[in-house]
This record gives C-alpha cells, sequence and structure tokens, in this order.
C-alpha cells in the first residue's frame, strides 16, 4: 500500500446560515440567499476539493463536545434529520454519511499510542452534531466522499487553552500517522470562526444582510492580521499570537480544530489561499485553502 | 399556591442509563423518592431549567405541544438511548415567551420536529413524570445570564402560573461541583472528585436542609467558583426565583457522583 497523504487542509467554518442562504433541498427552512460573500468562498473551495479528488475527508468540529478525551464516528453510515439547537429557525437539515471507520480506528489507535483518551462512537443512533454537517455541506454538498467526524475535547476550556491546545497538537500528529499508515489521500476540515463575539438578537428576516457587519473593531481588526500572516504563511507568527487572539476576539478556534489541523499538516510555511471572508451575526468568518498537494508540485 | 413542589436534580444520563452501578444507587433511589413526593403534589405542569439546554440569543421555551425521539448522549453514547415521549403545556410557554418580553428579555418559542433535547430534561422526566403524565414547560439556559436573571425569569414564570390558575412543581436540573473525571474510570469506584468538592457539596445541602435560603443563595457565587459548580449553579437560582426566594427546608433525598462530580436529589419544604 502506497504511503497516504494529506492533500490540502480547508478553514471551514460552519455557521448554519450559509446552508439556509444556499436552500439546498436538505433543508427544510427557506431562505432569500444572505452570506453571499462567504457562500462563493465556499464554491472556490468546493472547485478546488474538487480537483483533489480525496479519499476521505477529516472534520474536527466544536459542537461535538466531549469531557472524556478525544471522540471519533465509528459507525459506517450514519443519517437523520440535524436541528440547529441555536438556529432551530434556520437549520434543519436532513443527512446521510458514510463514515471511513478504518482510518477513524487508525486515528483512534495513533491518538492514544500518544497518551491521549480517545474513543470510538459506535452507537447507531448517534445524532451528528451541526458543526459537522454545516462543514461537510458547505464544502461537498453531493456527500460521496467518506469522513472521519472528530469531536472537541473540552481540554481548551475545561483545563486552559495551553494545555488544551497541546493535546490538539498532538491529536493532529496523530491523525496524520494514520493518514499515512492507511494509505489515504486527505483532506482535513477545521471547523472554526476566526473572532466570535456576536449579537445577541437576529434580524426579523435572518438575511437581512444590512444588518450583518462585524461585532467590533477589535475582532475584525484581529481576524485581519490572522489572516495577512497565514495569506504570507508566517505560521509560526499566527501560532506565537495564537493564544492573545483567542482572548482577545473570543476566537473559535480555541476549540481545536485549527490547531488539530496545522498540526497534521506539519505547520508549513506556506502562504494559505483566502477564498473569502465575511460575518455571521457579527463572528468573522474566513474559508482559506493550504494546498499540500499544490505546494510540493 | 401556586408553586406546590420544589426539586432540584442532577442532569447526567448516568443514573438512568447504569441504575444498577453501586455508587449511583442513591440518586436513583433518591429520584424515585422524588418522583412520589411531586406525584402526591399532583402538578398541572412541571417548570424546567436544565442546564444542558444551551441558548446563545435569546431566552428559548418549548413550544411543540409534544417532544419525542430517541436521544443519545454525546458523551455517554456507549451506554444506551434515552428515548423521551412529553407534553408541553403551549398555553404556558407561550406566556413565558410573552412574559420575558415584558421584562425586558429576547425571547423565542421553538416549536420544530426533531429539536435536539437535552439529556438533563430527557432524564428527569423519566424519573419524576414517570408515563409523561404531566406537561411541561422548559427554558434553556441562555449562556449570557447570570444567577439573577435566571432568578427574574422564574419568577416571571410563576407569575403566569398563577395567572393561568394551575399547580407547578418547578424543577432545577444541573449538578453540584463540576470536577470530572478525565480518564476512564472503573464505574464501580466513581466518587465525588476530592474532598474539597465532597464538603462544599454538603455545605450548601446542609443550608437547604436548614431552610437558610438566603445564606444559600448569598454563599452560590463562592461554591460556584470554588466547586467548579455546573453553570454557576444556575438551577438553583431557578428554584429561588420560582419560591420567592423563601423555602423553609429541604430532604436530600439522595447525593452521590456522577463520574466524578457531585449530584444530589434535593426536594425542599415549600
Ligand atoms: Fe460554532
Amino acid at each position: 500500500m502506497p504511503k497516504g497523504e494529506i492533500l490540502a487542509g480547508f478553514l471551514a467554518p460552519h455557521p448554519p446560515h450559509l446552508v439556509y442562504g444556499e436552500n439546498p433541498p436538505q433543508n427544510e427552512a427557506r431562505s432569500e440567499g444572505g452570506w453571499e460573500q462567504l457562500r462563493w468562498a465556499y464554491e472556490r473551495a468546493r472547485k478546488s476539493l474538487d480537483e483533489l479528488k480525496p479519499d476521505v475527508l477529516l472534520v474536527h468540529s466544536p459542537h461535538w463536545m466531549t469531557q472524556l478525551g478525544h471522540h471519533f464516528l465509528g459507525v459506517k453510515k450514519l443519517s437523520g434529520k440535524s436541528v440547529d439547537p441555536i438556529f432551530p429557525n434556520l437549520f434543519r437539515y436532513s443527512f446521510a454519511l458514510e463514515v471511513d471507520v478504518a482510518l477513524a480506528e487508525a486515528c483512534c489507535a495513533k491518538a492514544r499510542d500518544k497518551g491521549l483518551v480517545a474513543k470510538m462512537m459506535r452507537n447507531p443512533n448517534f445524532r451528528v452534531d451541526y458543526g459537522t454537517i454545516t462543514t461537510l455541506h458547505m464544502i461537498r454538498p453531493q456527500w460521496d466522499i467518506p469522513v472521519v467526524g472528530i469531536s472537541a475535547n473540552n481540554s481548551p476550556y475545561y483545563l486552559s487553552t495551553q494545555q488544551g491546545l497541546d493535546e490538539m497538537d498532538l491529536l493532529g500528529k496523530a491523525t496524520r500517522e494514520a493518514i499515512e499508515a492507511t494509505g489515504r489521500r486527505a483532506v482535513l476540515l477545521a471547523s472554526n470562526t476566526l473572532s466570535h463575539f456576536h449579537f445577541h438578537e437576529e434580524p426579523a428576516l435572518p438575511e437581512d444582510m444590512s444588518r450583518e457587519h462585524p461585532f467590533d473593531m477589535t475582532g475584525y481588526r484581529w481576524d485581519m492580521r490572522m489572516i495577512e500572516l497565514l495569506r504570507k504563511g508566517k505560521t509560526d507568527e499566527v501560532f506565537r499570537v495564537l493564544p492573545q487572539f483567542i482572548d482577545e476576539a473570543f476566537a473559535e478556534v480555541k476549540s481545536g480544530a485549527f490547531t488539530w489541523m496545522f498540526a497534521a499538516m506539519g505547520y508549513p510555511q506556506i502562504p494559505g489561499e483566502l477564498h473569502g471572508y465575511g460575518t455571521v451575526i457579527g463572528t468573522g468568518n474566513a474559508v482559506m485553502e493550504w494546498n499540500l498537494a499544490k505546494a510540493a508540485a | 399556591m401556586t408553586i406546590v413542589a420544589a426539586f432540584l436534580v442532577p442532569g447526567s444520563p448516568l443514573p438512568t442509563l447504569r441504575p444498577d452501578n453501586a455508587p449511583w444507587a442513591a440518586l436513583v433511589a433518591g429520584y424515585k423518592k422524588a418522583g412520589r413526593a411531586l406525584a402526591a403534589s399532583k402538578p398541572d405542569v412541571l417548570l424546567i431549567y436544565s442546564t444542558q439546554w444551551i441558548a446563545v440569543l435569546d431566552e428559548l421555551w418549548q413550544t411543540r405541544a409534544r417532544v419525542a425521539g430517541v436521544h443519545v448522549d454525546e458523551n455517554w453514547y456507549d451506554y444506551g438511548d434515552l428515548p423521551y415521549d412529553i407534553p408541553v403545556d403551549r398555553a404556558l410557554a407561550e406566556a413565558c415567551v410573552e412574559g420575558c418580553r415584558a421584562i425586558g428579555i429576547a425571547a423565542k418559542g421553538v416549536d420544530y420536529d426533531d429539536f435536539p433535547i437535552d439529556s438533563g430534561t430527557i432524564v428527569a422526566s423519566g424519573f419524576l413524570n414517570a408515563g409523561a403524565k404531566v406537561p411541561i414547560v422548559i427554558g434553556a439556559n441562555n449562556l449570557y445570564h447570570d444567577f439573577p436573571t435566571t432568578a427574574k425569569i422564574a419568577a416571571m414564570a410563576a407569575q403566569k402560573i398563577a395567572a393561568q390558575n394551575k399547580r407547578a412543581a418547578v424543577i432545577g436540573i444541573g449538578g453540584l461541583s463540576g470536577t470530572i473525571f478525565r480518564n476512564e474510570i472503573d464505574l464501580a469506584a466513581d466518587h465525588v472528585a476530592s474532598e474539597a468538592d465532597d464538603a462544599w457539596n454538603r455545605r450548601m445541602l446542609g443550608l437547604f436542609e436548614k431552610g437558610s435560603a438566603s445564606e444559600a443563595e448569598r454563599l452560590s457565587a463562592d461554591y460556584a467558583k470554588a466547586a467548579r459548580v455546573d453553570m454557576g449553579f444556575k438551577h438553583f437560582a431557578w428554584i429561588m426565583g420560582a419560591l420567592g426566594g423563601r423555602f423553609k427546608g429541604a430532604e436530600v433525598h439522595g447525593y452521590g457522583p456522577t463520574y466524578g462530580a457531585g449530584a444530589a436529589v434535593v426536594e425542599f419544604k415549600l
């Protein structure tokens, strides 16, 4: 079996508003659009993903929060209706996905080898979280590529940002080893928003874009600073300021997906491609790509 | 009397999923006693707050006439499923949405099939409301609401209950000390994570038993901080709000661990 590889990593945030704005048949709620800049960003990312032809998509989501270690979806076929508990008015989505159980098991075993608590989720009635589903829909609405779903252990919140992110770093390294050992051609999806302060009330028409803007200048400045560093490939600098970004912009990257993805990719100092940026109820969201296959060519 | 009974109960699904595990037996037995006490109080409605139903935008109220389905806990999926089928008192829930708005708190009803009902609401309803005979009203735990705001919402709900001439049991669902074990443990050896947590829990339960309502309320913030209490102990705020800040005493029907966290089934004497 040839050695597996990570083809690319995407920063792929999960506001359900993007699915709502798109009006796919799977979503019950209907809109007159909205959040086009971000949806067009995802359109570009979809095209790029399509060209990569990966065997598997791995997604780390903050909305499957676990307290006892890092968990992996471990049932071959999962389906159901996902209703967002925060935005049930926008997101009621019927999904069916296929899990790459062998790769998930390999990730879980490698994570254990590194001293992490790791578990396989084997309950067929399990409801996949809306973060995972939104990210997967936005990047690949055809649902024709198997996935590995990874929970966000609550360590960055429960212990400390640093201890938590150290665990995510190990989890990323374990993920890479598992991908290599199983011969998979994989794409990683970090399901994270950047600045995360948000408005506390929704407009009567949720897609009223005259009401959509960054929550505050602090968060916006931080987002631009981080994106600019990422666009220049200054990965070391990004991770140096990450804890401060998390504190000052309440950034959702605290939950670990971003660190997990970069650790798996080996913290490449290559320019990230920004597919687009936009806010959702005031939070900052960037769709970005690190195409390792292209960088190596 | 509008509020005819009041209970503080755990939201962990573990005692429901593994009732025969020895360290959880006290909670199961306590829940059963509380269930009998609740039935004896003959409520028309259960006014529920569960720390695990999380909201961030508005104060949400369940307004679906009947919530039913099979829930799988995102942490404890190994131990089995949580089926539920519970009627909702829509008229009261809708009055609570309006009532929130009238006191300056943005609120919304939630009326969707397959809306995820939290583990706490399901396990408490299972123990306390066997056969789902009594309709419920559930208010969400808005993360931006503090202890006093939570109490204020519950007080408003109690007024609506009075206005509708109903008898209600108020139920705050959540844990006590919040330190959980982060490695797999032998379930049969589960215990409250530290002596300090255990002492804090017992101190708070002692105040309940003595009927020291205002002292318990005053101590809540320190307790929440020192013992990492589940969601700032806002489930107690809910009870205090509904009771107008008063109770005469309490009976602790059960106390024990849930994977290191503290939990108790408490019936307040009104
Ligand atoms: Fe999120």
